[in-house]
């Protein structure tokens, strides 16, 4: 009993250690509570790690701790969308140009937290509106101007960002004259896609890039009049690491403009369907990567 | 928009979303001590099955709420969006407190006062009724109280799946990274959870105090 205790008492010491002392010689990778952040995050920690950088995860942070952890210094780097900071973080009025969001996000990151937006990874991910497929081919409807006559008496189902932001519904129902005889339910944006895919509503609020979104036969309809606009995804990283650590900027810019949005949808569906891990997805994609630099 | 000004300033949908708080927190504690009470009792008759349920409402309060929810999402009857599934979900959480105490403040009455009862010709439910229940009230009330105070914290979930409450200014909060919305529910919540806690201790004291001077 004594040498079991003896034993013991060492490994809950270091798991202690492990858990409140972050090793200080590490750059911090964060991510969101989502698929794609998390998988986003684990091929930039793994990009960092192929360069030599010493690396700590802190992924799946839920709501903005991300960008709170950023601005105080606890997270060094981690995928944001120009459209999230631009929007729900900065608060600055919707701007429908991606290029124009682009610059005003990074210049005031750089002034206000002293972080810079690398190179953007290729792909978009923006707001969507979703229907069931059964149903978008039953009505003969492929555009969200094609949905709008059956939106009034439709079940809404969003997520909170989604009601919330300046660029969510109330903007997208002025743009498109959409008009709801039923209030919206609000909920977990995971649990949406479900409820949508069982019918407990009839259309609901996603994001465009989403593995379930296939996986659960849902649809996406085109945003014919252009309201969402094409925000993209990019890691965010805070200068004095850039500093410190000569090799992260190199690190990630190799990774710049190499995820489009069909591969990222893809890599969604290994995650989120296939239920492949991440760190498996993110080092096959790595591996891709260096292969296909390497045949150019 | 700082948080006095935010409460100020929507504080009829601050008071709507609060009664519909204690709604759910009222109904899911209700069938919560409905099941748990009787279920506690059913384990000090029938001890065998006392692991098995126990371990598996132990179980159950480790299923993260978002999966519970998703589990129930097909479910008839019992699932789809809104405050049923809430409740449903939070009955679950609460039933662990009283299946638990009700057990454990049974199963500790001294054999010998049980010995005495039947001594004296109770039946099996005057034993219960007039005996076992009234010395194990404190446990029993000591579960209610935590199965109260958890329901108000975790009730703040409910807003998850449509179904309002507290937790829909936290979620929209967070959405907005706003931390007067947040705090607009929180706060609320967290005095909640305050007075239940306060209001059952007050009935535990009573209960002690009728005890005391009956005796």
């Amino acid at each position: 009993m004594r040498g079991r205790t003896a034993s013991v008492v060492p490994a809950v010491c270091g798991i202690l250690a492990s858990a409140c002392g972050q090793p200080a010689d590490s750059v911090v990778v964060g991510s969101k509570n989502f698929s794609e952040s998390i998988l986003l995050g684990e091929i930039v920690a793994q990009q960092l790690e192929r360069a030599g950088v010493p690396v700590d995860r802190k992924f799946n942070l839920g709501g903005f701790l991300c960008h709170q952890g950023l601005v105080e210094g606890k997270i060094d780097v981690y995928v944001e969308y120009t459209g999230t900071a631009h929007a729900a973080i900065l608060k600055l009025p919707p701007e429908r140009d991606p290029v124009r969001v682009r610059q005003q996000v990074d210049s005031i990151y750089r002034e206000r937290f002293d972080a810079v937006w690398t190179e953007g990874l290729g792909f978009e991910n923006t707001f969507a509106i979703l229907v069931r497929r059964r149903d978008a081919v039953r009505l003969g409807i492929r555009t969200i101007s094609d949905a709008v006559p059956y939106m009034r008496t439709w079940r809404p189902v969003f997520g909170y960002e989604f009601t919330e932001r300046a660029d969510g519904f109330t903007a997208l129902a002025r743009h498109y004259g959409i008009t709801l005889e039923r209030q919206p339910v609000n909920m977990e944006l995971g649990l949406v896609y479900r409820a949508l895919a069982d019918g407990l509503g009839d259309f609901s609020s996603g994001n465009s890039t989403d593995g379930q979104i296939a996986a659960l036969d849902l649809f996406m309809l085109e945003d014919d009049k252009r309201f969402f606009p094409p925000y993209e995804a990019a890691p965010v990283v805070r200068r004095a690491v850039l500093e410190r650590y000569p090799a992260v900027r190199g690190a990630l810019a190799t990774l710049g403009g190499t995820i489009s949005g069909d591969r990222m949808r893809e890599l969604n569906r290994l995650v989120d369907v296939e239920h492949r891990p991440v760190t498996e997805v993110a080092r096959q994609f790595l591996l891709d990567l260096e292969s296909r630099s390497a045949s150019r | 928009m700082n948080f006095f000004e935010y409460v100020a300033a929507n504080r009829a949908e601050v008071l709507y979303n609060t009664v519909e708080h204690i709604g759910l927190v009222a109904a899911s504690c209700g069938l919560a001590i409905a099941i748990g009470l009787p279920l506690g009792v059913l384990l000090t008759r029938r001890p065998g099955l006392s692991g098995p349920v126990i371990g598996f409402a132990n179980v159950v309060q480790t299923i993260p709420s978002l999966a519970l929810f998703g589990f129930l999402i097909p479910l008839p009857i019992i699932g789809g969006i809104g405050a049923r599934t809430a409740i449903v979900a939070l009955v679950l959480y609460g039933l662990l407190p009283l299946i638990r105490n009700t057990y454990t403040g049974i199963s500790s009455v001294d054999p010998a006062v049980r010995e005495a009862a039947r001594g004296m010709g109770m039946t099996d439910w005057q034993l219960l009724w007039m005996v076992e229940l009234r010395l194990a009230a404190p446990v029993i009330l000591a579960g209610v109280r935590i199965a109260a105070v958890w329901g108000v914290g975790i009730g703040t979930i409910a807003a998850a799946i449509g179904a309002g409450g507290l937790g829909e200014f936290i979620f929209r909060g967070v959405a907005m990274v706003n931390n007067a919305v947040i705090l607009a529910g929180a706060v609320p919540a967290a005095l909640l959870a305050l007075a239940a806690d306060g209001g059952l201790h007050l009935v535990e004291r009573a209960l002690d105090w009728r005890r005391r001077t009956a005796a």
